[in-house]
């Protein structure tokens, strides 16, 4: 788990060019949205391309991105339990 | 009712010169390759990370010149924004179409393709300025910048608007940069070279302190015949009241291409007989858009009241003073002609 959440997080600021951030910047608990990170909802758009593209888990409903996007931890749990690649 | 006056107040560039300054008119760089990019300023100096990371280069560019001029001018919130393009965001445009071929039409990315249109660098200009006004692309190949000017002046004299924010701005891909060499566009001269565009100009319609220069008028003709040139610009001398004789020197869009430098050399010499010629391509290099800097260039000598030795087309000419005239002629393969008359402020 510890090793996908690194991953993850090195996927995020690639994807996202948080050019700033190291992965230990990113907190596993933080919030992405809003507080935390202070991502929006382009990033949002971004996070289902990444989840699709690199983990094959297609997310169709938008109140499930809401669920998913809570954390680094949280996204990577999801990942875990639902990844096709 | 009177046509009002129209000014260049302020105008701002980042281009393969040194950025956000006049150094190119003392301190000029001298380039050797048919490719050269501009010279981009340290962004974060001036915006805030999470501003900069979703910016692709042209937007930066074209959003840092556009505050610099509006700060200059204390104009917060211009009435109008009039921009420039001839290829848009063609950097995000490839990295969307890119990812969209390599994966199979599936999975587009979306900050990519949003910033990806033409019309995204005056939407960002707008956001960021808080301006719900007037809002206007121009993606005309090589005439976009004379249109996007031409659009400002006619609200400006009419008394539309009383400023805007105009606009030229393109990047090179390297890419798209081998594309425009196949097609024999640029990069086949040992004096010319491809650059990149960012000016911002901001125009007002009135005169005010420390306005560089004033925008007389613009004529544009597509595929003219030999008269409708003579006519054209004799329209815009008579309209500016301003003879021939008045010009101090003609700036051209020389740019080292056999095609496009003959088309200036028989034109100027028949409608502008015995008149010094200046060029700025060599300094500038080429792009869509070069013709904004053209024209910010030849504000600079007027604002400066001066014009530095090497803008002289023709070698042994001195630094000029005391400049009051300056004429701009543009054309785009021998297609698009356009005539813009800038002249120092008060005369």
């Amino acid at each position: 788990m510890n090793e996908l959440i690194l991953t993850l997080k090195k996927e995020i600021i690639e994807v996202l060019n948080l050019e700033d951030l190291k992965p230990e910047d990113i907190l596993d608990d933080a919030p992405l949205f809003g507080e935390g990170l202070g991502l929006d909802s382009i990033d949002a758009l971004e996070l289902i391309v990444l989840m699709e593209k690199n983990y094959g888990i297609k997310l169709n409903d938008p109140a499930q991105g809401r669920d998913v996007f809570r954390s680094i931890r949280v996204m990577a749990g999801y990942i875990q339990a639902n990844r096709v690649k | 009712m009177a046509k009002k006056e129209v000014y260049i107040w302020a105008a701002g560039q980042i281009s393969v010169q040194s950025p956000l300054s006049e150094a190119w008119m003392t301190e000029p760089l001298c380039y050797r390759e048919p490719y050269v990019q501009a010279i981009d300023p340290d962004y974060k100096q001036y915006f805030a990370p999470n501003t900069l990371r979703r910016l692709g280069k042209i937007l930066r560019r074209a959003l840092l010149t556009s505050r610099r001029v509006m700060e200059e001018t204390g104009i917060a919130c211009p009435d109008a924004i009039i921009t420039a393009t001839g290829l848009g965001c063609i950097e995000n445009t490839e990295i969307f179409l890119d990812a969209l071929i390599r994966e199979g039409e599936e999975l587009l990315k979306p900050t990519h393709f949003m910033q990806s249109t033409h019309n995204t660098i005056g939407s960002l200009i707008a956001i960021d300025s808080s301006c719900h006004g007037y809002n206007t692309t121009y993606a005309h190949k090589g005439i976009s910048f004379e249109c996007a000017l031409s659009d400002a002046f006619l609200q400006l004299s009419n008394g539309r608007i009383a400023t805007a924010l105009t606009g030229a701005h393109d990047e090179m891909t390297p890419d798209y940069f081998v594309l425009l060499k196949r097609m024999g566009y640029l990069g086949h001269a040992p004096n010319g070279f491809s650059g990149e565009t960012a000016v911002s100009l901001l125009l007002g319609g009135h005169k005010r302190e420390n306005a560089l220069c004033r925008l007389q008028g613009i004529e544009f003709l597509y595929r003219p015949e030999k008269d409708d040139l003579q006519q054209s610009l004799g329209r815009l001398l008579q309209q500016s009241q301003c003879r021939m004789e008045d010009i101090d020197a003609v700036m051209t869009g020389y740019n080292g291409q056999e095609a496009n430098d003959r088309v200036y050399t028989e034109n100027c010499a028949r409608l502008f007989p015995g008149k010094r010629l200046l060029h700025y391509k060599h300094l500038f290099g080429e792009s869509y858009t070069a013709s904004g800097l053209g024209v910010y260039a030849a504000a600079a000598c007027l604002g400066r009241q001066s014009i530095p030795a090497h803008l002289f087309f023709h070698p042994g000419n001195r630094e000029q003073q005391g400049v009051r005239h300056l004429l701009f002629y543009n054309q785009f393969e021998n297609k698009n002609h356009s005539f813009i008359l800038l002249s120092a402020c008060g005369k």
